[in-house]
C-alpha cells in the first residue's frame, strides 16, 4: 500500500519540479524575445563552452539559491517567517494528485486512491490555502511593503475565487460529477467543453481568474516590483525565496491542469487508440500551451490598478459567470431533447446572450469610470 | 490499525491546535492555531469517509472564515499582532464546570454505549447521495438558506455603503 502511494506520488513531484525548472528558463527566454533581448544563454554544460541556449540556467540558479544567506529581519516573527514558504508549497503540491494524469505505470487501484468523488471541490478548497501562506509571509516579515502585498493578495484571491469556482460549476453541471477522471472521460473524442458557447465563456473566465489566483501578470499586484518591491516576499532570500518561486509555478501547473481537465478534454487527443500512454503527453502539452499563453500575457499586458482589479472581478466576471450558469442550464435541457435543430438554435441564442451580456457589462463599467482624481498631487 | 494511528495523530493535532488557539495572546498566532484545529477536524471527517464535509470544512472554515478573521484583525486599529496584556481569568472555575458539563453531555451516548439513532445509521455520506438529498427532499431548505445568505450579503453591502453615497454625488455636482 505505502509502496503504491510512493509510486503514485513521487513521479508527480519529480516531473513537475523538473517542468518548473524548464518553465523558468522558457519564461525568461520568451520574455526576452518579446522585449528584444537574448535572455539567459551562457550557462550550459560546465567546464565547456557549450551553451545549449542557456538551458543550464535553472540549475545554476538553484545552486545559487541554496547557498545564499538566509536573512530574517530583526523584528520578524521567526517561526511564521519560516513556515510561510512551506505552507505555500504544500497545497500546490498536494493539489497535483487530483489531476487525472493516467501514468502508464499506475494500475487501476493506485489511481483511484486520489481520484476522490469530490476532487474538484477538494482542488478549490486546497488551492485556497495559498492565500493564507501569502498573508503569513506578509505579516511575519514585519515590513510595511510585505504587509501591503499580503493584504492585496488576500483581497485579490478572495475576489477571484468566486468567478473561478462559478465557471467550473458549469462543467460539473454538464457532466453531473465532481470526479476529475469522469469529467475528463466525458470529453473524449474531441467533445471538449471549450467548443461550446457557454464552455468557451466559462473557460475564458476561468483562465482570467486563474491568472489572478496565481498572482500572474497582469494581476501581479501583490508582488508589484515597481510599487511595493515584490510585496509579500520582499524579506525573503535564499532557499525560502526559491520555495515561494517553486510554489508559484507549481500552482500555475496545477490550475492549468484543472483548466485542461475541465475544459480542454484532459488527456484527450489524436493517437490514443494506438498508444494509450500518449494521454499523459497530451495532458502536459495542453498545460504547457496554457503556460505559454500566461508568459505571453505577462510580456504584453501592463498591470491593473487596484480599483480596476476589484471592479473587474465583482462587476464584470461575477455577473457574467452567474448568467453563464443559467445559459448552461438551459443548454443542458436542450441537449436532453436530442434534436439537431434545437441544438443549433440553442447555440445561436446562447452565443447572442453571452456576447451581448459581455459587451453590455463592458459598456456599463466603462460609463462609470471617472477621470482620474489626484488626491495628494496636483 | 492505520485508521487508529491516523485518528490519534489527527485528534492530537486538533486538540493541540484548539488549546494553542485559546491560550495564545498573539491574535494572529491564535488564528493560525485555530486553522490548524480546523485542518485536523477536516482530516477526521475524511477518516469517517465524509469527504464532501471534509472538503467543505477546508473550503469554508480554513479558506473563508480564516481569511475573514485575518481581515477583521488587520482592519482593527492598533493591532500589531502581539499583545502582551494578560487575559482576565476571573471565574475560570465556572468556565471549567461548564466545559466539563458540556463534554459529559456530548459524550453521554458514547459512555452509555448507546447505538446511534437510526436516521444517522442510514446516512450515506458520499457526494452523490448528498447531492441527491439536497436537490430532492431538502431543496426548499436549501433555497431558503440561500435566500437568507443573499439577504445578509446585500444587507452587509448596504450597511457598508452607509449614508455616504448621496453626499459624494452632491459634491460631484
Amino acid at each position: 500500500m505505502s509502496l503504491e502511494l510512493l509510486i503514485a506520488t513521487v513521479p508527480l513531484m519529480l516531473i513537475f519540479a523538473t517542468l518548473f525548472a524548464f518553465t523558468t528558463w522558457l519564461e525568461r527566454k520568451a520574455l526576452a524575445r518579446i522585449q528584444n533581448r537574448i535572455g539567459p544563454n551562457k550557462v550550459g554544460i560546465p567546464c565547456t563552452r557549450i551553451g545549449l541556449f542557456g538551458l543550464g540556467q535553472p540549475a545554476a540558479d538553484g545552486i545559487k539559491m541554496i547557498f545564499k544567506e538566509n536573512i530574517v529581519p530583526r523584528g520578524a516573527d521567526r517561526l511564521f517567517h519560516l513556515l510561510a514558504p512551506i505552507l505555500a508549497l504544500i497545497p500546490s503540491m498536494l493539489v497535483l494528485c487530483f489531476l487525472p494524469l493516467d501514468f502508464p505505470w499506475l494500475n487501476e487501484n493506485s489511481v483511484k486512491a486520489f481520484l476522490l468523488d469530490g476532487a474538484v471541490i477538494f482542488f478549490f478548497a486546497i488551492t485556497g490555502l495559498n492565500t493564507l501562506a501569502v498573508f503569513m509571509a506578509g505579516w511575519a516579515s514585519r515590513n510595511k511593503y510585505s504587509l501591503l502585498g499580503g493584504m492585496r493578495a488576500v483581497a485579490q484571491m478572495v475576489s477571484y475565487e468566486i468567478p473561478l469556482v462559478l465557471s467550473a460549476v458549469i462543467v460539473v453541471m454538464m457532466v453531473g460529477s465532481l470526479n476529475a477522471a469522469e469529467i475528463a472521460k466525458a470529453q473524449t473524442g474531441g467533445d471538449w467543453f471549450v467548443f461550446s458557447p457557454w464552455g468557451f465563456a466559462a473557460f475564458v473566465i476561468f483562465f482570467i481568474a486563474a491568472l489572478a489566483e496565481t498572482n500572474r501578470s497582469p494581476f501581479d499586484l501583490p508582488e508589484a516590483e515597481s510599487e511595493i518591491i515584490a510585496g509579500y516576499f520582499t524579506e525573503y532570500s535564499g532557499f525560502k525565496f526559491a520555495l515561494f518561486f517553486l510554489a508559484e509555478y507549481i500552482a500555475m501547473f496545477a490550475i492549468s491542469g484543472l483548466a485542461v481537465t475541465l475544459f480542454l478534454g484532459g488527456g484527450d487527443g489524436p493517437g490514443l487508440a494506438v498508444l494509450p500512454w500518449l494521454s499523459v503527453i497530451w495532458f502536459l502539452a495542453k498545460i504547457f500551451a496554457l503556460i505559454a499563453v500566461m508568459i505571453w500575457l505577462r510580456g504584453t499586458l501592463p498591470r491593473l490598478r487596484v480599483d480596476q482589479l476589484m471592479g473587474f472581478a465583482w462587476k464584470f466576471m461575477l455577473p457574467l459567470s452567474i448568467l453563464n450558469i443559467f445559459v448552461a442550464g438551459f443548454a443542458w435541457h436542450a441537449e436532453q431533447l436530442d434534436n439537431t435543430f434545437i441544438t443549433v438554435i440553442t447555440w445561436v441564442i446562447s452565443l447572442a446572450i453571452l456576447y451581448s451580456a459581455a459587451s453590455g457589462l463592458n459598456q456599463l463599467n466603462r460609463g462609470k469610470v471617472r477621470p482620474r482624481e489626484y488626491k495628494y498631487a496636483e | 490499525m492505520n485508521e487508529v494511528i491516523a485518528f490519534w495523530i489527527l485528534s492530537a493535532i486538533a486538540v493541540l491546535g484548539a488549546l494553542v488557539a485559546v491560550r495564545k495572546r498573539n491574535l494572529i498566532h491564535g488564528v493560525f492555531a485555530l486553522l490548524v484545529f480546523f485542518a485536523g477536524l477536516s482530516g477526521l471527517f475524511l477518516l469517517l469517509l465524509a469527504e464532501f464535509i471534509a472538503a467543505v470544512q477546508v473550503l469554508v472554515y480554513i479558506g473563508a472564515v480564516g481569511v475573514l478573521l485575518l481581515f477583521a484583525i488587520m482592519l482593527t486599529e492598533r493591532v500589531a499582532g502581539d499583545d502582551d496584556r494578560r487575559m482576565t481569568s476571573r471565574g475560570w472555575s465556572w468556565g471549567l464546570v461548564a466545559a466539563v458539563a458540556l463534554f459529559v453531555v456530548l459524550l453521554l451516548p458514547a459512555i452509555q454505549e448507546l447505538p446511534p439513532p437510526e436516521a444517522a445509521q442510514a446516512i450515506d455520506p458520499s457526494v452523490k447521495e448528498l447531492g441527491h438529498k439536497l436537490m430532492n427532499p431538502y431543496v426548499v431548505t436549501l433555497e431558503v438558506l440561500a435566500l437568507l445568505l443573499t439577504a445578509a450579503l446585500i444587507g452587509a453591502v448596504t450597511a457598508a455603503q452607509g449614508v455616504r453615497m448621496p453626499k459624494e454625488e452632491d459634491s460631484q455636482e
